[in-house]
C-alpha cells in the first residue's frame, strides 16, 4: 500500500506564510464565525474564506470527494434539518413571528396527538444562514491537508507553545507514516498468502471486527516491538534533558506579522460586536418576506 | 500496576507518535479496503488503536493517539480538518489510560473487564463531545446530533473497541512480560 500526504509544493502566497502565522488566522477566523448568526456577518467570513481557499489554488480533481462529502453534509444533513425543524439555532426561528409557506396537520393514531409541522420563511432564511456559516468554517479548513507541509507539524506547534515533548511526538508521528504502511502493506500480503480474505469477511458485524484482529494485532505489536528499540535509542542520546533544536527553523516576517494583526483585529472585533454591541444575533430581512409574498 | 498515569516521558513521546502514526494508516487503509459493513454504519477498527495504546501507555499517550491520528488519517485520505472530531477521538483513547492504575495485567479477565468499560466510557465521552460540538458549529438541533451523529459513531466504535481491545491487550502482554516495562 502506498500512502501519499495530499500535500504539495505549489508556491502560492498560502504557503509562503509561516504556518504558525496561518493556523493563527484559522483559529481565529473560526472562533469568530461560530459568535454570529447574522448572514450579513457570515457573508464577511464567507468571502474571506473562499478567498483564502482560491488563493491555495486547489484543482477541482483534487478536492472533488472531500467536496462531495462537504456539500451532502452542509446540505442534506444542516439544510434540510433546520428547513424541517428550525432548531439549533437562535430562538428568534422558532420563538418570533411565523410566516408560513406550507403547513400539515396530522394527527397521531391511537393516541390522538396532533403533529403539524411547517416551512416559515424563516425557517428558509435560516437554512441558507446556517448552511453560509458551515461553509465558511468548512471552506477554510480544506486546504490545511494540502497545503500544510507534514514535516512542519512538530516545529509550528512548538512555536505555538505546545510541549517540546509534544511537538517531537507530533514530528515523529508524521515520520513513522510510510514506514507502517509498508508494515501494514507486508502483514496484509503474509495474510492473503495464508488465505486470508479481507475483503470477504463474512459473519455479523461483530463476527468480521473479530476477523480483523489478524491484520490489526501484528502490525500494532510489531511497531510496538520497534518503539522500544526508539525509546532506548532516545534514551541513550539524553532526550529530553535540555530545550530541543528543530531542523526546520521558522521565522515570522513582515506578511506574517500583517496576518496575525489582522487575524487578532478580526477576532478582536466581533467577539466586541457580538459581546460589546450584542450585534450578530439572527436577521430576518425584509425582502426575503417580499420575496414569498407576504 | 506501579505506572504513573500522568507520566510524559521519552515511551510516552515515541509511543504516542506511534500510535497517532498507526491510527492514520490503519485508519486510511481500511478505507481504502472498503470493508463490508451493515447498512450504512462504516467499520472503522482502527478506534480500537487510540484506545488500546491509552490504555498500554497511559492517557497522554492515548490523547496524541486518537487526536494526531485522526489528522492523519484524514490529511491522508484527504477529508480536511475537523478539530472537534480530532478532539473527541483524542478523549476516546484518552479516558481508557486512566484505566491503568486499576489494571493488575493485560491478560486476565478482571483487568480485560476494566478496559472493556473505560474504552466504553471514553467512547461516550470523546463521541459525545464531538456531536455536541457539532450545535454550536454545525447549528443542528439535539436530537439530530444525538441520532444523526453519536449514535452511529459511537454504536461502531463501542464494538470495535470492546472486541479489538483486549485482544490487543492479550497479545501485548507478552512484549510487557518481556521487555519488564
Amino acid at each position: 500500500m502506498l500512502v501519499a500526504w495530499k500535500y504539495k509544493e505549489r508556491n502560492t502566497i498560502i504557503q509562503r506564510l509561516d504556518p504558525r502565522a496561518r493556523w493563527i488566522f484559522l483559529l481565529s477566523l473560526t472562533f469568530s464565525i461560530v459568535q454570529f448568526w447574522d448572514i450579513r456577518f457570515l457573508l464577511f467570513f464567507f468571502v474571506i474564506s473562499f478567498g483564502h481557499y482560491f488563493l491555495c489554488r486547489l484543482t477541482w480533481k483534487e478536492t472533488r470527494r472531500i467536496w462531495t462529502f462537504v456539500l451532502t453534509l452542509v446540505v442534506v444533513i444542516i439544510g434540510i434539518n433546520a428547513v424541517l425543524t428550525g432548531r439549533g439555532g437562535p430562538g428568534e426561528v422558532l420563538k418570533g413571528p411565523k410566516h408560513i409557506l406550507w403547513q400539515v396537520e396530522w394527527v397521531v393514531p391511537w393516541v390522538g396527538w396532533t403533529i403539524s409541522p411547517n416551512i416559515t420563511v424563516e425557517k428558509i432564511v435560516f437554512a441558507i444562514t446556517q448552511m453560509v456559516r458551515m461553509l465558511s468554517i468548512t471552506v477554510l479548513f480544506i486546504p490545511l491537508a494540502y497545503t500544510f507541509n507534514p514535516n512542519q507539524y512538530g516545529v509550528t506547534f512548538r512555536g505555538l507553545g505546545l510541549p517540546d515533548k509534544v511537538a517531537v511526538s507530533m514530528d515523529l508521528a508524521f515520520r513513522f507514516v510510510p514506514t507502517l504502511a509498508r508494515d501494514f502493506s507486508i502483514t496484509l500480503d503474509s495474510q492473503r498468502a495464508r488465505g486470508y480474505e479481507v475483503e470477504r469477511l463474512e459473519g455479523g458485524l461483530i463476527a468480521q471486527i473479530r476477523k480483523m484482529a489478524p491484520l490489526v494485532v501484528p502490525v500494532t505489536i510489531n511497531a510496538i516491538v520497534g518503539g522500544e528499540d526508539i525509546v532506548n535509542a532516545m534514551d541513550l542520546r539524553c532526550f529530553g534533558l535540555r530545550k530541543r533544536t528543530w531542523i526546520h527553523k521558522l521565522e515570522y516576517r513582515p506578511r506574517d506579522y500583517v496576518l496575525i494583526g489582522l487575524s487578532v483585529l478580526i477576532l478582536a472585533g466581533s467577539t466586541f460586536a457580538n459581546l460589546g454591541l450584542g450585534l450578530g444575533n439572527f436577521w430576518m430581512p425584509g425582502w426575503a418576506l417580499r420575496l414569498f409574498g407576504f | 500496576m506501579d505506572k504513573k498515569w500522568y507520566a510524559f516521558g521519552t515511551r510516552e513521546v515515541v509511543f504516542a507518535a506511534l500510535g497517532a502514526a498507526l491510527y492514520g494508516v490503519l485508519s486510511f487503509a481500511t478505507n481504502m479496503l472498503a470493508l463490508p459493513a451493515a447498512g450504512n454504519i462504516a467499520l472503522r477498527p482502527a478506534v480500537c488503536i487510540p484506545m488500546f495504546f491509552g490504555v498500554a501507555f497511559g492517557p497522554w499517550v492515548g490523547f496524541i493517539s486518537g487526536f494526531l491520528g485522526n489528522i492523519i488519517g484524514d490529511a491522508l485520505s484527504g477529508w480536511g480538518f475537523w478539530i472537534w472530531w480530532d478532539v473527541g477521538n483524542g478523549l476516546m483513547g484518552m479516558i481508557p489510560g486512566f484505566a491503568i492504575p486499576l489494571l493488575a495485567g493485560y491478560r486476565d479477565a478482571k483487568s480485560l473487564v476494566i478496559a472493556d468499560i473505560f474504552v466504553i466510557v471514553g467512547v461516550v465521552v470523546g463521541m459525545g463531545f464531538s456531536s455536541l460540538t457539532e450545535i454550536f458549529t454545525s447549528g443542528i438541533d439535539f436530537a439530530t446530533a444525538f441520532g444523526g451523529y453519536f449514535i452511529p459513531a459511537a454504536l461502531t466504535d463501542v464494538i470495535n473497541g470492546i472486541i479489538l481491545v483486549p485482544i490487543l491487550m492479550v497479545a501485548y502482554d507478552a512484549i510487557a512480560v518481556r521487555t519488564g516495562r
